[in-house]
C-alpha cells in the first residue's frame, strides 16, 4: 500500500498520509466513544436487566425520561444544585487563576518555586482526596481548631463580626465563602497553567510598542493582555464548567453512578446521563454563542 | 538645577515603587503558598502524632511525641503495595501509550491537510466535553464482553472457542483506549501536541524529506525526539489523571483489584471495620490514620512531580498554546 502511495502526486500523497496519521484516533473514536454514546442513548429508552448472558432490555419509550423529569424527587434538585454551584464557582476560579498567572508571569526571585507550588493542585487534587480534605482539613480550619490559629481562625472572625453587629445570616454567608476559598484554589491548578501558557504566547512586541506610546501597565492589562487571552479564556471556561459538572463529589454524577451500579437500573441511569449531558450541552452552546464575538483570534 | 532635582526625585520614586510592588507581591505569594501547602502540612502533622493528640489544642504544628504507627497501620489496611502496583501499572502503561498515540494523531492534524480535518478536530475537542459517566456503562459492557470488535465472534464461528472474554480486572481495559488515543482526556493531549508541532520550524521536516525520509520516519526520528517538553507534560498529566481517576478504575478493575483512588475512597469504612474488630472504637484513631493514608497515596505523585517539575514548568513557556 505504501509503495502505491509513493507514486501518487505530492498533494494527494500528503492527504493520504495525514489520514493515516489520524486513523488510530478515528478507530478509537468509533469504538470507545461514538459506539458507547449511541448505545447509551439506546439504553435510555429501555428497561435494562443484567442476566447471565449479558444485558437484556425491554422497550420503555419515553418512560425513563418522563420519570426523571416529573416524578424523581432527587434528580431535578441535584441538577439545579450543580448548576447553582457552577454559577458562582466558575467566575471565582477564573478570576483567581488569572490573577495568579499574571503574578507568576514576570521574572522575580523565587518564581520557579512559586510556580511549582501553584501547580501542586494539578498533581494532587483528585476528587477522592478533595473529599477527604473537605471533610477533615478545611472544616477543621473553620471550626477554629488548633491548626488554624494562624490563618482562618473562624471563631475569631465570627467573634469580631458579631461585635460589629452583623447578623448571623451574613456571617453564615461569609463563612461559606471562606470555606470555599480553599476548595476553589485547590481546583484552579490546570486553569493557572493554561493561563500562564497563554500569557507567554502573547508577543512581547505588543507591550513594547504600547509602552513607547505611553501606556501604563494597568492599561496594557485591559487593552492587550485580556483581549489576547480570550481564546485561552474560552478554553478555560469550558474546561472549568465541565470539571465542575463531572467532579467526583457532584450530586448528579453520584446519582447516575449509583442508579446504575447500586440499584442496577441501567436504562434509567442512561436516561439521567443523557438528560444531564443535554443540559450541559445546551448551556455551553448558549454561552459560546454569547461570548463568541468577543474572542480575538489572530490565527489564520 | 531644578531639572536635576526632579530627575533624582523621579528616580527615587521609581525605586520605592518597585520595592513596594515586589513587597506586595511577596506578601500575596506568601499567603498563596501557605494556603496551598497547608493541607500537606496538616496531613503530615496529623499523620505523625498519636491519636490522643489529634484534637489537643496545645499541639500547634509539631506533635509532642512522634509515632509511625499511623503509617504502619494504614499500609496494612490499604493494601498499600497492592494498590501501588495497580496504580503504577495503569499510570505508566496508559501514560506511555497516551504519549505515543496522541503525538502520532496530533502530528497528522498539525502538518497535513486532508478532507474533513477540521470536522475531525472539532470532534476531538467534543470528546472532552462529554462526561465519562454518559458512556461508562456501554464501555463497561464492551470490556466485560470483549470480542475484539467482532473478530472473536467470527473466529469462534469458524474454529470454535469463546466468542468473548472479560477484560474487567485486566489492565488492557485501560491500555486499549489509550492505544487508540481515546483514553482519559486524550483530546486534551492531542490538543497540546498539535499546538506544539504547529510551533516547530517546518525546515526540520523539509531537511528530512530531502534526505529521503518518509512522513512516518520523519515523525519518529525527527519530530518526536524534539518534543521533549510536550512529552513530559502529557505523560505527567496522563499519569496523574489515571492515578486519581475513580469511576472508571472502580468499574474496570473489578472487585478484586484496587488502585489508590479506590483504596482511599473506602479507607474510612475499612479503617472503621478493622478498628471495631480490635474493639478500639476511637474516632481519633481514624482521623489520624486517614491523614496518613492520604499522604501515602499522594507521596509517589509528589516525588514524580519533584523530578519532572523543571521540564514541566519550562514547557509552560514553550508549549505556546494560542
Amino acid at each position: 500500500m505504501i509503495s502505491r502511495l509513493r507514486s501518487l502526486p505530492y498533494t494527494k500523497k500528503k492527504q493520504w498520509y495525514g489520514f493515516l496519521f489520524v486513523l488510530p484516533w478515528v478507530i478509537g473514536f468509533i469504538l470507545f466513544f461514538a459506539g458507547p454514546l449511541i448505545t447509551s442513548f439506546k439504553y435510555s429508552f429501555y428497561n435494562m436487566e443484567l442476566t447471565p448472558d449479558g444485558l437484556k432490555g425491554s422497550f420503555a419509550g419515553w418512560e425513563n425520561f418522563r420519570y426523571a423529569i416529573f416524578r424523581d424527587p432527587q434528580f431535578i434538585r441535584e441538577a439545579v444544585n450543580s448548576f447553582v454551584n457552577m454559577f458562582y464557582s466558575v467566575p471565582l476560579i477564573l478570576i483567581y487563576s488569572l490573577f495568579v498567572a499574571v503574578l507568576l508571569k514576570n521574572k522575580f526571585r523565587g518564581r520557579g518555586l512559586m510556580r511549582a507550588i501553584s501547580f501542586l493542585p494539578v498533581i494532587i487534587a483528585s476528587g477522592v482526596l478533595m473529599q477527604i480534605l473537605k471533610e477533615d482539613v478545611f472544616s477543621q480550619g473553620l471550626r477554629g481548631g488548633a491548626e488554624s490559629v494562624y490563618l482562618f481562625s473562624g471563631a475569631g472572625i465570627n467573634g469580631i463580626l458579631t461585635e460589629l453587629g452583623i447578623g448571623p445570616q451574613l456571617i453564615e454567608v461569609f463563612n461559606n465563602v471562606i470555606a470555599r476559598i480553599f476548595d476553589l484554589t485547590w481546583r484552579s491548578g490546570v486553569q493557572v497553567l493554561l493561563f500562564l501558557a497563554g500569557l507567554h504566547a502573547i508577543s512581547g512586541d505588543l507591550y513594547e510598542a504600547s509602552a513607547v506610546e505611553g501606556a501604563r501597565a494597568w492599561e496594557q492589562f485591559w487593552k492587550i493582555t485580556l483581549p489576547m487571552l480570550t481564546p485561552i479564556m474560552l478554553l478555560n471556561v469550558v474546561y472549568t464548567i465541565i470539571d465542575t459538572f463531572t467532579d467526583y463529589g457532584n450530586g448528579v454524577i453520584l446519582m447516575i453512578y449509583n442508579t446504575a451500579f447500586s440499584q442496577v437500573r441501567f436504562g434509567y441511569s442512561s436516561a439521567l446521563a443523557w438528560l444531564y449531558l443535554l443540559g450541559i450541552a445546551l448551556f455551553l452552546g448558549a454561552l459560546y454563542a454569547l461570548i463568541k464575538k468577543r474572542i480575538v483570534n489572530l490565527q489564520d | 538645577m531644578n531639572h536635576l532635582k526632579a530627575m533624582i526625585a523621579n528616580k527615587w520614586n521609581k525605586r520605592t515603587r518597585k520595592a513596594a510592588v515586589s513587597f506586595i507581591r511577596a506578601a500575596v505569594l506568601a499567603v498563596l503558598a501557605y494556603q496551598l501547602l497547608y493541607p500537606l502540612l496538616y496531613m503530615l502533622s496529623m499523620a505523625l502524632r498519636r491519636p490522643e493528640e489529634a484534637m489537643d489544642p496545645s499541639v500547634i504544628w509539631i506533635p509532642k511525641s512522634f509515632t509511625l504507627s499511623n503509617f504502619t497501620d494504614t499500609l496494612r489496611v490499604m493494601d498499600f503495595w497492592d494498590a501501588f502496583a495497580n496504580s503504577m501499572y495503569i499510570g505508566i502503561g496508559s501514560g506511555l501509550l497516551d504519549v505515543f498515540s496522541s503525538a502520532f494523531v496530533a502530528y497528522g492534524f498539525a502538518r497535513f491537510r486532508f478532507p474533513f480535518a477540521k470536522v475531525l478536530f472539532t470532534l476531538v475537542i467534543l470528546t472532552l466535553m462529554v462526561p465519562v459517566q454518559t458512556i461508562i456503562l456501554p464501555l463497561y459492557a464492551e470490556m466485560k464482553y470483549f470480542d475484539a470488535f467482532g473478530l472473536m465472534g467470527i473466529l469462534s464461528a469458524i474454529a470454535g472457542g469463546p466468542d468473548s472474554i472479560s477484560l474487567v480486572g485486566n489492565y488492557s481495559a485501560f491500555y486499549l483506549p489509550s492505544l487508540f488515543a481515546m483514553g482519559l482526556r486524550s483530546g486534551l493531549y492531542i490538543f497540546i501536541f498539535r499546538q506544539f508541532f504547529s510551533g516547530m520550524p517546518k525546515e526540520l521536516e523539509d531537511a528530512a524529506y530531502v534526505d529521503g525520509y518518509g512522513p512516518f520516519k520523519t515523525f519518529f526520528f525527527i519530530m518526536l525526539p524534539n518534543a521533549r517538553n510536550a512529552i513530559i507534560t502529557v505523560f505527567l498529566f496522563s499519569f496523574v489523571w489515571h492515578w486519581n481517576e475513580y469511576y472508571m478504575s472502580n468499574l474496570l478493575l473489578g472487585n478484586l483489584k484496587k488502585n489508590f483512588a479506590i483504596a482511599l475512597s473506602s479507607l474510612r469504612v475499612d479503617l472503621e471495620s478493622v478498628v471495631n474488630v480490635q474493639t478500639i472504637s476511637d474516632p481519633l484513631v481514624i482521623v489520624t490514620r486517614i491523614q496518613a493514608g492520604a499522604l501515602l497515596s499522594i507521596l509517589p505523585l509528589v516525588i514524580l512531580y519533584l523530578v519532572t517539575q523543571r521540564y514541566f514548568t519550562d514547557s509552560v513557556e514553550n508549549v505556546g498554546i494560542k
